[in-house]
């Protein structure tokens, strides 16, 4: 049996606290939490559990109220908002449930987003662009605009865009909760593809326990901000 | 983020809301294009004033005035500020004085300042003036405008010279008709014979006059016309310039004013003024000095010169603050329209954040956003305040023309105008940025990006 591979992703203690009034809210409370490199894992809960909250916060999106993250060796947690926007536009890519593609802009240029942001030249980005949407399957419809594309489509779109610079770490939040049942088998099913290719580590939120037993190799399960449960079903 | 890439975006999010760019571009357009004519304006009288006062000899113009009683503040006929060095008051300006100053080295001429009231006739119409001596070298100068006929050739010439505007005021539309014609000269005399039979107490209780009035013919020789900015004013204003000799067969009262009586000194009155031309302004406070040691007072435009640009200076700084009135409204167009712009890619701004765009880039995006809509009203400003200047021009002019009023250009723009429109409207709508840009950086990508 190989060593453990050191994990890419560490949380210590990670926790979120939103203060709604008078009220302190748990979002997130006490997650420790280890991700090797090249893990698939899925985080199951139910709603309002806490998934997209520590999505965001590994994302680099959100800052946690007590607690560490490091990625690669490097502490998020510590990171100012400057140094935050770098590692969201290098070392970690997100989908979402509802896409979020620029609607005026077509797919290549939606792709094209984070080489802009990190000074990639016009001529090497709509190539590289392409490509990405290429791997994705959508090489006929670089020059849609997302209202010309169906749900499927669009979320192709949108994870061609986080591997854009080539991160380690791909986070999925709710990326099906949007799509009909055989679309949301293909979109898993290319998630799964890139993390057995490239070794790519992905997070993802999912509600589907038939999809997340079928691709997932971890399943972490969120009761009221605190993993209640944590299992390998393959 | 490359700059060029920041530029692009700028601009693809001002293309995508052309309507409301262009509106807020308006403003700006606007309100550029008010401070530009404005300060065309003020550039224009002061380039006009300046350049008349250098096209005259005003500026090497010198006025001796005798001591005595000035006019009182406020009186017609006080033409001049008080002189800064007091005459002697005990010294007259006579003939003599008048030979004696025109041989100071630096002087071109000497000239008294004579003038006389007379019931001036012409073609039927009648108006009272001064009728002012002035000789032929004078009325032949650069500084007097005659358009139509000419100068009298020498100071005994039987002729005078008018001004369009009393032949106006006279009924002649058309000044080149009147050269040639007669006008007739009426002036007011003390008759000895008369004072010889009259008692002085009917005299001084005002019921019977020693005074008569005898008329004098003179064919106009020469019509001037009238510069619109300075000018030989008080020899245009007039109306009618005579040369010495002929003056001198008029017979009329030695005095101008009642004040004049006032001068008298030993019985005897010497002039009111005396003009002094120099041939250079260079010679101007030598050639002064002399005529104060003589025991005159003097007083010299050249003096007024340096008052008079500052006066413009004042003018331009009130012309620019009505012009900032605009620009304001303008700047707020600005802020409005790029917050309004926030709310609306609220989600968008969360999106970039997400894939990785800074602070910075975001800042940088609506800086420029700004700073387009700045620079593109103020290029457009540039060219409404010239197109507006021009048109005014026009018709000031056209109005102007009918009043007899040469063709001015009462706009100047020289070259840094539109520069410093347009980079001052780039700096105003990045100040308006400032705080649009900051609000956007500060998105929360996480409340952007909560499903809605
Ligand atoms: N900005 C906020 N202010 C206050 N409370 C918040 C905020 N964001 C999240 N919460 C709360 O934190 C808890 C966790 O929210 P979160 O969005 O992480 O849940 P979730 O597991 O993703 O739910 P869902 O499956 O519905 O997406 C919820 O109770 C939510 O109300
Ligand atoms: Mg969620």
């Amino acid at each position: 049996m190989n060593p453990p591979a050191p994990p890419l992703i560490e949380t210590r203690s990670l926790s979120k606290t939103y203060l709604v009034g008078d009220v302190r809210v748990a979002a997130l409370a006490d997650v420790t939490l280890a991700v090797p490199e090249g893990s698939f894992l899925a985080v199951t809960g139910a709603s309002g559990s806490g998934k997209s909250t520590l999505l965001n916060l590994l994302g680099g999106l959100d800052t946690p109220s007590a607690g560490t993250i490091e990625v690669g060796g490097a502490l998020v947690s510590a990171m100012d908002r400057e140094a935050l926007a770098r590692y969201r536009r290098f070392a970690a890519g997100m989908i979402f449930q509802s896409f979020n593609l620029v609607a005026a802009r077509t797919a290549l240029e939606n792709v094209e987003l984070p080489l802009i942001f990190a000074g990639v030249n016009r001529t090497e980005r709509k190539r590289r662009a392409a490509e990405l949407l290429g791997k994705v399957g959508l090489a006929h419809r670089a020059n849609h605009r997302p209202p010309e594309l169906s749900g499927g489509e669009q979320q192709r779109v949108a994870v061609a865009r986080a591997l854009a610079n080539g991160p380690r770490l791909l986070l999925a939040d709710e990326p099906t909760g949007n799509l009909d049942s055989r679309t949301s088998r293909e979109i898993v099913g290319l998630l799964a593809g890139l993390n057995r290719e490239r070794n790519l580590t992905i997070i993802m939120v999912s509600h589907e326990e038939g999809l997340v037993r079928e691709f997932a190799r971890e399943i972490v399960r969120l009761q009221d901000g605190r993993i209640v449960a944590a299992e390998s079903p393959a | 983020m490359r700059f060029a890439d920041a530029v692009e975006f700028a601009l693809g999010s001002l293309r995508k809301r052309r309507l409301r760019t262009f509106l807020t571009a308006s403003g700006v357009m606007i309100g550029i294009g008010a401070l530009v004519s404005m300060i065309s304006f003020g550039k224009g009288m002061q380039k006009n004033v300046t350049d008349a006062f250098k096209a005259s000899d005003l500026l090497s113009t010198l006025v001796v005035m005798p001591g005595g009683a000035e006019p009182p503040a406020g009186d017609p006929d006080r033409q001049r500020p008080r002189a800064k060095v007091p005459a002697r008051p005990d010294v007259v300006l006579d003939d003599q004085a008048v030979a004696a100053i025109a041989k100071i080295p630096g002087v071109l001429r000497a000239y008294p300042d004579i003038s006389f009231p007379a019931m001036v006739g012409y073609e039927g119409a009648e108006e009272l003036r001064l009728i002012q001596v002035v000789p032929a070298a004078v009325a032949a100068s650069r500084s007097m405008k005659i358009t139509w006929g000419r100068a009298y050739a020498s100071d005994e010439e039987a002729g005078v010279v008018v001004s369009r505007s009393l032949l106006r005021r006279m009924g002649t539309s058309d000044p080149a008709s009147a050269v040639g014609k007669t006008i007739r000269i009426t002036s007011v005399s003390v008759d000895l014979g008369r004072l010889a039979t009259l008692d002085l107490g009917s005299i001084l209780s005002g019921t019977a006059s020693p005074l008569a009035q005898e008329s004098y013919d003179f064919p106009i020789l020469g019509v001037t016309d009238v510069a619109p900015f300075g000018g030989e004013a008080n020899l245009t204003e007039s109306g009618v310039l005579i040369p010495p000799g002929p003056a001198g067969r008029i017979k009329r009262l030695p005095i101008t004013s009642i004040w004049d009586l006032f001068r008298m000194k030993g019985g005897r009155l010497g002039y009111s003024a005396v003009t002094v031309k120099l041939g250079s302004l260079g010679d101007l406070g030598a050639v002064r000095s002399k005529v104060h040691d003589m025991g005159y007072a003097t007083f010299a435009l050249a003096d007024q010169f340096d008052e008079i640009t500052r006066a413009f200076y004042v003018m331009d700084m009130v012309l620019a603050a009505v012009g900032m009135i605009a620009i304001i409204v303008a700047a707020l167009g600005i802020v409005n329209t790029m917050v309004m712009s926030i709310l609306e890619r609220f989600r968008e701004i969360g999106i970039m954040k997400a894939v990785g765009a800074g602070d910075r880039d975001i800042r940088r995006i609506f800086f420029f956003e700004s700073g387009a809509i700045g620079f593109a009203g103020g290029a457009a400003g540039c060219v409404l305040g010239w197109v507006t200047s021009l048109v005014i021009n026009r018709v000031v002019n056209f109005y102007l023309a009918r009043q007899g009023m040469p063709f001015v250009n009462y706009f100047a723009f020289p070259f840094w105008i539109f520069l410093g429109a347009v980079g001052f409207s780039l700096l105003v709508s990045l100040v308006s940025g400032i705080y649009p840009a900051r609000r956007a950086s500060r998105v929360d990508p996480v409340v952007a990006l909560r499903h809605d």
